[in-house]
């Protein structure tokens, strides 16, 4: 069996910003990435949805590139960029011919220096995000299904639980002050990690990354507000109301194990059981033999990217002569035959080898036209969160030395109802009937 | 050492670009068994894995005389049943292997893609044999995937998307097969189980079939590997079909598609173009680039960047194997449909009435030019590249000298190349949304036909 090792180069410049390098020169391509400890869940209350809508207004201007600059440098050098928000991180990432690495690293360290937007920006982009909202989520059957429904039920700390793209009159209320003073709390050198990945020579990345950023000052360590949240005791239910999906839909969300924890180690293969694509209990019991299911699917979304509460969650889109009971009932079915008895040493070396392969897929994976993204994300986020981006050689062993009644317990011990929170979607009367003529 | 730092002088202007790096083009091994099946390989060898494509030249179109969507539904249940094994051994044998594999088919092919791991290649590859000549569509398969697709048809005509894109391939392609995206709930109900069989007898042969693999591999092993596993299937080409001409709508017309209680407007907007195989193929690429396919293109810059109306406006040259479409899509706030298609039409005739500004030309092939060699470097990217190239029976030399061929543009041809196919006086004009909110706006630019999401007419 052949192991992958990724060589890598790191080190934290006097200012604090934590440097990872990734050489590989097989093509003349580098993709760039800084990524701020700032996510949805720190973001004040009365501003919900503004990490997301900070994370636009960095493509509105800096010091030295005024707005529409910044992109225009990075298209006409012939690379892509992007940014985008999550729980813990916000990430910008940029890939280029690696001719134009000084151009995107000067360009990254000019925004972390200096902001240099207006109002007029805010209200462009405060437009953008509400269409944003609208696409993805208000005007789409199943739209936010379940990212958006499941926190609000499932969590009681508002870090966790409050609206993460944003209620409109937040946004509306966000002004230029809030926008400055984000920025000098969280976009900090001291709370960053840049990686440069592809064709940089050995130790030439370090010292690009020194010559641009290393004048950059520190800022006080940015607040944490403690996103812990207390026991659940009950199972926690929600309804929202489907306005354009024919389907009724359910979600459920078991809260897991803190990461890098053996526990942590075995829900992963309990979920790759139950949700690895078509071989996965669920999707197997629900939709392929019950057939009470026209959708089931789900898992740890991005499991390593998190570094706060989080959910295993199913999403179950069923037949509409289904009813809701006997769907819940045949999901339930799917957990206990799990917490009943251990895996086979069968089932678990295919998952294993599934999980391997699924990793390294990860690695190679690219995100939008931009190559090495999944390699970026898994080395940033184990340097911001773990201290150790060696990690990404290493965590697989964890996950094959899981044994098969390691997944029963924590089978036992999690996947029950009172550490889940469950919402159902029922669309709305006359959904996809015949409009009147 | 002690970190250099930059002068103060660097870090006020932008740093230039330093010289390019040639692209070093991956290794590529072609080759045919004597039954026809045409083999692409290349390697690469970041992570210890593969991607394939076992692609087989006829989709949906050359299966219209059985049913809409016919070749997709044959490729979906496929999945479900060999002669030696049921499916849920086949989806336990795929995740034993660590592999993923999806069966579809578009307008013009059917595929079955795969990824797995090298040290599992052969029996992956066997795996993938048996699925194209031992598929034996059990007949409760057949039905439980034909109730499972009754639901998506009617879950497909909630999404807006969908519902544009159905409405333009109907306008633009009129009696062609390519008019037909996805069946109705009646058409799905008079599936036969017979008629996928002998889709898939008439499909899935050698002679029709082209295996392409990308990944971590030494390329006469592989080859040999794949002798071993498909040397003796055997099967024609299919006859193709004569499909009728499409139609070629003249003068803007507008279709509403009335989506009670939509908080916002899809607009598509498009008129009929070319294929890969044009002369103008590339010429044309860098056209829509400027005008709508990049970031910094000139309606994202003026409908987002600028107004605001937009999170998400692109446009681009869709190509299928006997013609091609262009299209422009945004979904905008309801009270600025009007405001969001003057824009599109200004930018339209702008490049249609001056020649590009030779820097702004230069950028925007900088921009093809680099995005494209960027596309080949996942495995999974070559392989939809060198996939792209064989089945469109491109030149052999079309990736390698497809980022020279951008750059030799000038002004004068692309002032050409919009006068020909962006078609703004000819443009057909989609929008899906509540009628009540958009139709006045509509009004202003033709007298709109009104269905509802059914496709039932309204007017």
């Amino acid at each position: 069996m052949k192991r992958l090792q990724i060589p890598i180069e790191s080190t934290t410049l006097p200012n604090g910003l934590k440097v990872v390098v990734a050489p590989d020169s097989t093509a003349p391509v580098v993709t760039l990435g800084i990524y701020y400890k700032i996510g949805f869940r720190l973001e004040p209350q009365g501003r919900s949805g503004f990490a997301h809508l900070f994370e636009h207004m960095m493509f509105q201007g800096s010091a030295n590139a005024p707005k529409m600059h910044h992109i225009k440098l990075i298209n006409s050098s012939g690379g892509l960029l992007n940014g985008s928000t999550h729980y813990d991180v916000t990430n910008y990432y940029e890939s280029v011919p690696s001719n134009a690495l000084d151009r995107v690293l000067w360009l990254e360290a000019d925004r972390m220096r200096a902001l240099k937007v207006d109002d007029e920006n805010l209200r462009n982009q405060r437009d953008v995000v509400k269409e944003e909202v609208r696409v993805n989520v208000m005007n789409q059957p199943y739209g936010g299904f379940p990212w958006l429904d499941l926190p609000p039920v499932a969590f009681r700390n508002w870090a966790n639980a409050h609206n993460f793209y944003g209620d409109f009159a937040d946004l509306d209320a966000a002004d230029l002050a809030d926008v400055q003073s984000f920025f000098k709390t969280y976009y900090v050198p001291n709370n960053a990690v840049l990686l440069i990945l592809g064709d940089v020579k050995p130790g030439e990345g370090l010292k690009l990354a020194a010559k641009y950023f290393s004048d950059i000052p520190a800022g006080p360590p940015p607040p944490f507000a403690d996103p812990a949240e207390p026991q659940q005791k009950e199972e926690r239910r929600g309804n929202v109301e489907e306005k354009f999906g024919t389907l009724p839909a359910m979600a459920i969300g078991y809260n897991i194990p803190q990461r890098r924890t053996i526990e942590w180690n075995a829900m992963a293969l309990l979920d790759q059981a139950l949700h690895g694509g078509r071989a996965g209990r669920i999707y197997r019991d629900l939709v392929l033999e019950k057939q009470i299911a026209v959708e089931a699917d789900g898992g740890i979304d991005d499991i390593f990217g998190y570094n706060g509460p989080t959910q295993m969650v199913t999403r179950i889109l069923h037949k509409p002569e289904m009813s809701t009971e006997k769907t819940l009932a045949a999901f339930d079915a799917a957990i206990r035959e799990m917490q009943a008895s251990p895996i086979s040493d069968d089932e678990l070396n295919q998952l294993k080898v599934k999980w391997r392969s699924d990793y390294y897929s990860t690695l190679e994976g690219g995100r939008g036209g931009m190559p090495r993204y999944g390699l970026m994300h898994l080395l940033a986020c184990f340097t911001l969160f773990d201290n150790d981006p060696m990690l990404v050689n290493s965590i697989l062993e964890g996950f094959e030395a899981v044994k098969p009644a390691e997944i029963q317990g924590v089978a036992q011990k999690y996947l029950r109802p009172e550490n889940r929170a469950i919402v159902f979607r029922t669309p709305a009367a006359g959904n996809g009937k015949k409009e009147a003529a | 050492m002690p970190p250099i730092a930059a002068t103060t002088a660097e870090m006020n202007s932008v740093p230039g670009l330093t010289a390019e790096r040639a692209v070093t083009w991956p290794k590529v091994t072609k080759s045919r068994l004597a039954n026809g099946l045409e083999i692409v390989l290349a390697e690469s060898h970041a992570i210890p894995k593969f991607h394939g494509q076992l692609s087989f030249r006829s989709g949906n179109a050359a299966a219209i005389h059985r049913g809409v969507g016919l070749a997709e539904m044959t490729s979906t249940v496929l999945r479900t049943g060999t002669k030696n094994r049921t499916s849920r051994q086949i989806e336990e044998d795929l995740r034993g292997l660590g592999a993923d594999l999806s069966s579809s088919a578009g307008a013009d092919t059917s595929a079955i893609g795969f990824a797995g791991l090298s040290e599992l290649a052969e029996p992956l590859l066997s795996l993938v044999n048996a699925l194209a000549r031992e598929a034996s569509f059990p007949e409760p398969e057949f039905e439980r995937e034909q109730r499972q697709k009754l639901e998506e048809v009617k879950l497909e005509r909630t999404q807006p998307g969908f519902l544009a894109g159905e409405r333009l391939r109907k306008v633009l392609f009129g009696s062609h097969p390519y008019a037909q995206i996805s069946p109705s709930e009646q058409q799905v109900a008079a599936y036969k189980r017979e008629d996928l069989l002998q889709t898939y007898r008439d499909f899935y042969t050698p002679e029709n079939a082209l295996l392409v693999m990308v990944g971590d591999f030494e390329p006469s092993t592989m080859l040999k590997t794949i002798g071993k596993v498909f040397g003796n299937w055997s099967g024609k080409k299919p006859a193709t079909l004569n499909a009728p001409e499409p139609t070629q709508p003249r003068g803007r017309q507008v279709y509403l598609v009335h989506v009670p209680g939509a908080v916002q407007c899809q607009i598509l907007a498009g008129c009929p173009s070319i294929t890969r195989k044009s002369p103008d193929w590339v010429p044309l690429a860098l056209t829509n680039s400027l005008y709508g396919g990049a970031f910094n293109s000139r309606l994202v810059m003026n409908i987002r960047e600028d107004k605001g109306y937009t999170y998400s406006p692109r446009s681009g040259v869709n190509p299928m194997r006997q013609h091609g479409y262009f299209s422009i899509s945004a979904a905008v706030r309801n009270d600025v449909v009007a405001a969001s298609l003057t824009e599109i039409f200004y930018e339209l005739d702008k490049l249609r009435s001056l020649p590009v500004p030779e820097p702004e030309l230069a950028d925007a092939a900088n921009y093809l030019s680099g995005i494209f060699s960027m596309g080949l470097a996942t495995q999974s990217g070559l392989l939809s590249q060198l996939a792209t190239v064989a089945l469109n029976e491109l030149p052999d030399d079309y990736l390698e000298t497809y980022r020279d061929k951008v750059r030799a543009l000038k002004p004068a041809d692309l002032l050409t190349t919009a006068r020909k196919y962006l078609d703004s006086a000819n443009m057909q004009i989609v929008l899906v949304g509540d009628r009540a909110q958009i139709e006045p706006q509509a009004q202003l630019f033709a007298d709109p036909k009104i269905f509802d999401a059914q496709g039932t007419s309204l007017t």
